[in-house]
């Protein structure tokens, strides 16, 4: 009875989606939805269900319309036999710049970051996003469907609002903007508030109290007119959605002691805290886990390589998992986001479970930042995900194909097209004539 | 003519003398005497138990890095050497055994591009020791003396399984100085690290970093041809330099009253090039830039012992493989400048299929620990491609590949007889991302077990660093 309610509640919300997926469609001229049926493959589903062996997975108008054993075939389906093959959902990352930058050296093609100083936390990353990027399709082809875009560096400590983006239209419809605000704390935190972490705690609650205020007392201050706070009104105004819950505030950090101070920060103005960073966030995997305050974190990261990461570690992912901290990882890069699985192979291989190393590049990310209907293989979800030669978090596997909303993926990159043009070195004159 | 009849002579005197100074260790090498001598200063102080007790690792699934396997197969080691590879030898009682069964062995693990102790964690100012961006030809420092033996990043590397490393000197400038190889061994001084006989390195840097560096400041180089300057003006008074003391030497061996030329310690390190002591590591991404360093060598007569970086190898592989020259490549890293733009997945594959040496370097703390990674990843994109690399053959990416290109293959690199014993033994296949290094030798020592807390090496730094009673990572 209740998955016939909610087979309803999907077909319902499926007419709506159908039409604007239709519209999408035609819009990019990308390959068009068609109808897959997906046979006897072992499915990590990201969600309640767990791993699911020789299940079958039908793939109907962009959605997810069935995940069962032996599903009934029509002759319009196109049949992939994914026998000894995987499934995961379409992975994202929880913290990257794809879209933001090109050449992370040519600041012609980077976008992450505002030097000027009149705009913080109203800075917000989605005009700016370029997704006709390379960066797109090489991540996408290697099982990347998502990614978490986040402003970075800066020269305030409130870096702006960050995006999620699904990487494959060329169409802002793929872009949800404005969805949580970045912060930097720690010792860079500290550089830019003044030489302190006292100056970044300062700034930090000094905002949060006065962008309390101000959303309290809104009609009261114009645009233009003087006013007494230490931030614009368009910076205080971008804070407003943390304050009401609406948005996470994601704040980078990693020594215990200052994770310690922004837990204690998230209480008072009632946060809906995100620590990015963690080095030593395994340190307080009890107090992070009562207080709910997942953590974003590269699992691959051990190295010391800052005085307040001193107690990073490998099994510090693991740690976190098993006292009940949710878990979203990324590899800190942009051109190679993908490698994120990388991370999560180590996380595993240092103790944490392989569905939830997985979880954390789905649906974990998508609970935290508010994605609807991604990240698990269910009834009903968009059709992101991919199938996998292999073991989904070994790093000699594959992802063979790879679905967006429903959408089959070309496996095509400037990178493989370069391959392609010097995989054989000989008449090497006419390479240049050869597409 | 006359002149290289010279030389000639040179050598074979130098040869001599060098023979009876320090007893010929590199009899396939010309030993030149030089201004910087190894047999005096600045020489490896490494120490070689020989009283380390004999051991044999058993059934172990071997890969030799001469592009071998063998499955089943023991190894016994004594006095730090690989003595015996087989399959039913005799054990006396008294050996310890060491079984490997379901376990696989590889040669050490060998990064040739490597900042450790020049760039050490935790990265602050003070700790900034790799570049010195001061001059764009700064061929007389060495990476050597600004090495902190207590790099935490040392004692990670060794749990990942590497047990020699090379440091170079940074990339600003067109000659960086002198690299140095290093076993990765817990010491007081650089030189208990040094690995003996091993001859040191020439950082040179291609493309984007001097040019950005210097053209900054309004100085030269600006260009990609004001790099390119740079080496030829630098080459030259070099090889200037060379002759004057190689007449110099050549009078002195002849008894001839010759007044002694002044001494120059940035064209010390040129001239040993010249003389092919010291080989060169040239950081350079792209294909036109690696045949333009090709000709430069061919003008003054040196050979390029690798290119690293190398994104763009792939494009020249032939000629890569023509000319002998190693490419030092990472297995995806691309894009965070112009000159990394042109990467493939495929590069090292694609130096392997057309039988240019490949090597995966690191240039990363974190890179360094899992080498293994790397090349499965590399492995696996050629394999995706439609190659069949098998991890015999790419296991020589960061073994004997590597100890080619810093001219240490024939003292290790790979599981033969005679060779040290620098051994690793992994929980499984090497190439998977679970693998663990469950035990790391060095010379036939215990540096590192998984199993054994103290024999996990803790760096001076981090004792007491997070809690007074305990090391950094307890």
């Amino acid at each position: 009875m209740k998955s016939l309610l909610s087979l309803g509640r999907a077909k319902y919300k499926l007419f709506y989606h159908y039409i604007g997926l239709a519209l999408v469609a035609i819009l990019t001229s990308s390959v068009t939805a068609k109808d897959y049926l997906i046979r006897n493959a072992t499915v990590y589903t990201s969600g309640q269900k767990g791993v699911l062996n020789n299940t079958d997975v039908l793939i109907s108008d962009g959605f997810i319309m069935e995940v069962g054993r032996q599903l009934k075939s029509r002759p319009s389906y196109e049949v992939i036999d994914a026998t000894g093959k995987f499934i995961t959902p379409g992975l994202i990352n929880a913290w990257t710049q794809i879209g933001l930058e090109e050449i992370s050296a040519a600041e012609a093609t980077v976008d992450y970051q505002t030097k000027n100083k009149a705009h913080s936390a109203s800075f917000n990353i989605a005009p700016a996003l370029n997704l006709n990027s390379t960066l797109i399709p090489h991540n996408k082809m290697n099982g990347l469907t998502r990614a978490i875009v986040a402003p970075s560096q800066g020269e305030h400590i409130f870096q702006g609002s960050g995006a999620a983006i699904v990487l494959m239209a060329k169409s802002e419809e793929y872009i949800k903007s404005n969805l949580a605000q970045f912060v930097r704390y720690g010792s860079e935190g500290a550089e830019l508030a003044g030489g302190s972490r006292a100056s970044a705690y300062l700034v930090l609650h000094q905002a949060l109290s006065e962008a309390d205020f101000l959303r309290n007392n809104r009609r009261q201050f114009t645009p233009g007119k003087p006013h007494q706070f230490s931030m614009s009104l368009q910076d205080l105004d971008a804070l407003a959605p943390v304050l009401e819950r609406k948005n996470p505030l994601v704040v980078f950090a990693n020594r215990s002691s200052d994770i310690k101070t922004l837990i204690d920060i998230s209480k008072e103005f009632k946060l809906k805290l995100v620590i990015n960073g963690g080095a030593e966030a395994w340190m307080l995997a009890r107090e992070l886990a009562l207080a709910e305050i997942p953590v974003i974190l590269d699992p691959l990261d051990n190295v010391p390589s800052a005085f307040e990461s001193l107690g990073v570690k490998l099994e510090g992912a693991a740690i976190l998992q098993k006292a009940g901290v949710k878990l979203l990882f990324t590899n800190r890069s942009s051109h190679n986001a993908y490698l994120v699985r990388q991370s999560a192979g180590n996380a595993v291989a240092y103790g944490v479970s392989l569905e939830e190393a997985i979880k954390a590049m789905s649906i974990n990310v998508a609970e935290v930042f508010g994605i609807e209907s991604y990240g698990k293989i269910e009834l009903g979800m968009h059709a992101d995900l991919v199938i996998w030669d292999g073991d989904p978090l070994e790093i000699t596997s594959n992802a063979e194909r790879v679905f967006i909303k429903g959408h089959d993926q070309l496996m095509t990159s400037r990178a493989t097209r370069l391959r392609d043009r010097f995989w054989d070195l000989r008449d090497i004159q006419n390479k240049a004539y050869k597409k | 003519m006359k002149v290289v009849s010279l030389k000639q002579l040179v050598y074979f005197c130098s040869f001599l003398s060098s023979f009876f100074i320090v007893g010929c260790q590199q009899q396939d090498q010309q030993i030149e005497k030089s201004n910087s001598d190894p047999s005096t200063a600045y020489s490896s102080k490494y120490q070689l138990n020989e009283d380390e007790p004999p051991f044999v690792i058993e059934h172990a699934t071997i890969l030799t890095g001469t592009g071998k396997r063998f499955d089943d197969t023991s190894i016994l080691v004594e006095k730090g050497r690989i003595k015996l590879i087989g399959k039913n030898f005799y054990v006396p009682p008294a050996v310890t055994r060491y079984d490997a069964d379901g376990q696989w062995v590889t040669p050490g693990l060998i990064d040739v591009h490597s900042h450790l102790g020049v760039y050490s964690s935790p990265h602050i100012e003070s700790s900034e020791d790799g570049n010195e961006m001061s001059s764009p030809n700064t061929a007389e420092v060495w990476a050597e003396h600004s090495v902190w033996t207590q790099d935490p990043g040392m004692p990670l590397a060794l749990a990942g399984g590497v047990t020699t490393f090379q440091v170079l000197p940074g990339s600003a400038n067109l000659f960086g100085g002198r690299g140095v190889t290093l076993k990765n061994v817990y010491a007081r001084s650089v030189y208990d690290m040094k690995f003996p006989n091993a001859p040191q390195s020439l950082k040179m840097a291609c493309g984007e970093n001097p040019k950005r560096v210097y053209g900054a400041n309004g100085t030269a180089p600006s260009t990609r041809m004001g790099n390119v300057a740079g080496y030829r003006n630098a080459w030259v008074k070099a090889s200037d330099y060379r002759q004057e003391w190689d007449e110099y030497y050549l009078a002195v061996e002849a008894g001839d009253e010759i007044q002694k030329p002044e001494r120059d310690i940035q064209l010390d390190t040129l001239a040993e090039v010249l003389r092919g002591n010291i080989l060169v590591h040239n950081h350079c991404y792209r294909a036109e830039e690696m045949l333009v360093m090709i000709e430069v060598a061919k003008e003054f007569g040196y050979q390029i012992s690798a290119f690293h970086h190398a994104v763009e190898a792939y494009k020249v592989a032939d000629i890569l493989a023509e000319q002998n020259i190693c490419s030092a490549v990472w297995a995806d890293w691309w894009g965070f400048k112009h000159e990394a733009f042109d990467h493939v997945r495929e590069n090292a594959a694609m130096l392997e299929k057309a039988s240019a040496c490949a090597i995966i370097h690191s240039d990363s703390e974190i890179g360094i620990q899992h080498l293994n990674q790397e090349v499965a990843k590399a492995m696996a994109a050629g394999n995706k491609s439609g190659l069949d690399l098998k991890p015999k053959e790419v296991i020589s990416w960061i073994t004997s590949n590597a100890a080619k290109a810093i001219g240490i293959d024939d003292q290790t690199g790979t599981i033969e007889e005679n060779k040290m014993a620098d051994i690793v033994i992994w929980s499984e296949n090497p190439f998977s991302v679970y693998a663990k290094t469950n035990k790391v030798f060095i010379d036939g020592r215990l540096v590192y077990d998984r199993e054994d807390q103290k024999k996990q090496p803790t760096s001076d730094f981090e004792l007491g660093i997070l809690d007074p009673a305990e090391g950094r990572l307890r």
